[in-house]
């Protein structure tokens, strides 16, 4: 007893207690509900049963019956083009103005920070403001574009099956350009600066810089922000809860809303969890690339 | 490097994006500042022609947001202090050592940060029911949240402990500290900092946290403000200015401590989400 205690102050108890208990708590909380999830979508699971572990097992039939459901295929669609727009979107645009910033005028670092405001509202808040922004009649994106001539009558951003996940993807492009563009910026101020003076020496132009240092020198980065990106956009939930709850007639429904809905709206807590499932794997699948992409560094 | 005269040109245009970009923010203080009638004016007003001090009080009042508001704090500040007490030791061990069962606890610590939480929600819903401890609903959200914020929060200060000479603290060692002593008198003042503003970005976001809350909290006198938010936005709501009050009192404290903390937030990140 006394040993244990000396090696817990002054010891390699001290490291074991400190990585155990955080560890033991990560188990509980996320790796047995993890486990347990898997578990489920192989059970039949009602009101009555739910607070038992051993539930009678039915195979495949809630993945049957899952993928039986008109909605599953548009549902799957809608979220391939959710993350696929958001991401691009957010790469994009988080790309230029990460480019623009890193010329390093002054002031520039200050008013980079001040676009990460986005990154830390509230997704609810964000989501409201953006309701509202995106109103059919009133709503001040219309307005905009109507003035500068882009369209010619309102569109119904929320309400119109044909654009209420745009209004989510744009939503959710602006909520994340930001963070991408940080990340972004660490990538380009690695990138050794005597490369393109270099370059310059030998009379490249602008263009020529861009593409033959800037682009290759930041594709380990690029790996890293996309893989990223892909776990975050699979995580959004609170905007479609503020902006669309998945709607009108499952427009704008995702995956990763729809789980959440089967459980917590219908109830049926085992296509829930066989959704939940599904996509989970999928998400494991990304962040082995990130994690492999960002590998050098964490080793670092 | 540059000219004063070039300089000028990208500082304007940084402004120009900053006012694009930030324009939401803009349109949501200002909207909460309008009258009733005015938000429906079209062509709309950019500025408030008649600012509505009073409308912060009253739906402070009539959406009674002194509870909601103080949930939010009850969550965040159990959050802040549960993932700041487990994950400050995790991230000192993961940083002081590299072999391979360091990289394997640190890949597992990756891959749970990954979990969405509108995913994981459904077991842990289950579970909490089974164990109980839907009784307790803002002890559950408090613990569901922490299991997804303390891998980030170890990653961030992960990297602070990284800056942290080996050498001060084996000087230490040899001066008689045990390691207990070492860690608390020498390397956790280092690394201070590092940790207090991670602390801070994991409260920010368990301030704002949504998806537990709202499936796991049924009584409304328990729900924090973002669930507030989401049950005062009806599907057929017109009371646009009186939400947009709403976002404006929940946001702004948030906004204000990170303009005023926003240098070492950016170089927080910057050496901890990608390095």
């Amino acid at each position: 007893m006394k040993r244990i205690r000396s090696s817990i102050i002054d010891g390699v108890g001290f490291d074991l207690v400190l990585v155990g208990i955080p560890l033991v708590f990560l188990i509980l909380f996320s790796g047995l509900p993890l486990v347990y999830n898997v578990l489920m979508s192989f059970q039949e699971v009602d009101l009555f049963s739910l607070g038992e572990v051993f539930r009678p097992f039915v195979g495949l039939k809630n993945y049957r019956a899952l993928f039986a459901q008109p909605e599953f295929w548009p549902i799957m669609w809608n979220t391939v083009i959710f993350v696929f727009c958001s991401i691009g979107g957010q790469f994009i645009v988080g790309f230029g103005l990460a480019v623009f910033f890193n010329t390093g005028f002054r002031g520039s670092t200050f008013i980079r920070g001040l676009f990460l405001v986005s990154w830390v509202m509230p997704g609810l808040v964000v989501g409201a403001t953006w309701n509202w922004i995106l109103a059919g009649d009133f709503g001040v994106l219309n307005y905009l574009l109507s003035s500068i001539g882009v369209i010619s009558e309102n569109i119904f951003w929320r309400s119109d099956i044909n654009y209420s996940l745009w209004a989510v993807i744009i939503t959710n492009i602006w909520l994340g350009t930001a963070f991408n563009m940080i990340l972004l910026s660490v990538g380009l101020a690695g990138i050794p600066k005597d490369l393109y003076e270099a370059a310059s020496l030998d009379g490249a132009t602008a263009f020529q810089k861009f593409w033959t240092i800037t682009v290759p020198m930041m594709r380990s980065t690029t790996g890293a922000v996309i893989s990223l990106g892909l776990i975050f956009t699979l995580q959004q939930f609170d905007l479609f809860a503020a902006i669309t709850g998945g709607g009108p007639a499952n427009s704008s429904n995702v995956a990763q809303y729809w789980a959440w809905e089967l459980s917590f709206r219908q109830y049926d807590f085992a296509r829930g969890a066989t959704i939940s499932t599904i996509m989970i794997a999928v998400v494991m699948v990304a962040s082995v690339f990130y994690v492999r992409s960002t590998r050098h560094e964490v080793r670092g | 490097m540059m000219t004063p005269h070039l300089n000028r040109i990208y500082l304007g245009a940084a402004i120009v994006f900053a006012i694009i970009y930030l324009f939401p923010l803009y349109w949501m203080y200002v909207t909460a500042l309008k009258s009733g009638s005015e938000i429906f004016a079209y062509p709309p007003t950019f500025i408030p022609k008649d600012p509505q001090w009073g409308v912060f009080s009253h739906v402070w009042d009539v959406r009674g947001m002194g509870r909601f508001i103080w949930n939010s704090l009850v969550i965040a500040t159990g959050t802040m202090i549960l993932v700041a007490g487990l994950g400050t030791g995790c991230s000192y061990v993961l940083a002081r050592y590299r072999n391979i069962w360091i990289d394997v606890a640190l890949f597992l610590v990756l891959m749970l940060q990954v979990l969405p939480a509108s995913l994981m929600i459904t077991p842990l819903f289950v579970g909490f029911s089974a164990v109980g401890l839907l009784d307790y609903p803002r002890f559950a959200v408090i613990l569901a949240v922490t299991a997804k914020a303390m891998p980030f929060f170890v990653i961030l200060v992960r990297a602070t402990f990284m800056a942290v000479p080996a050498e001060l603290e084996e000087a230490a060692l040899v001066d008689g500290n045990s390691r207990v002593g070492a860690f608390v008198s020498v390397v956790l003042p280092l690394a201070r900092n590092g940790v207090l503003v991670s602390a801070i970005l994991i409260f920010m976001q368990a301030f704002g946290e949504f998806v537990y809350s709202k499936s796991i909290i049924q009584d409304v006198n328990l729900q924090p403000a973002s669930v507030g938010l989401n049950a005062f936005m009806g599907p057929n709501t017109v009371e646009w200015n009186n939400i947009m009050a709403y976002a404006t009192i929940y946001v702004t404290p948030i906004l204000a401590a990170f303009v005023l903390l926003q240098q070492r937030i950016v170089a927080g990140l910057t050496s901890g989400a990608l390095k």
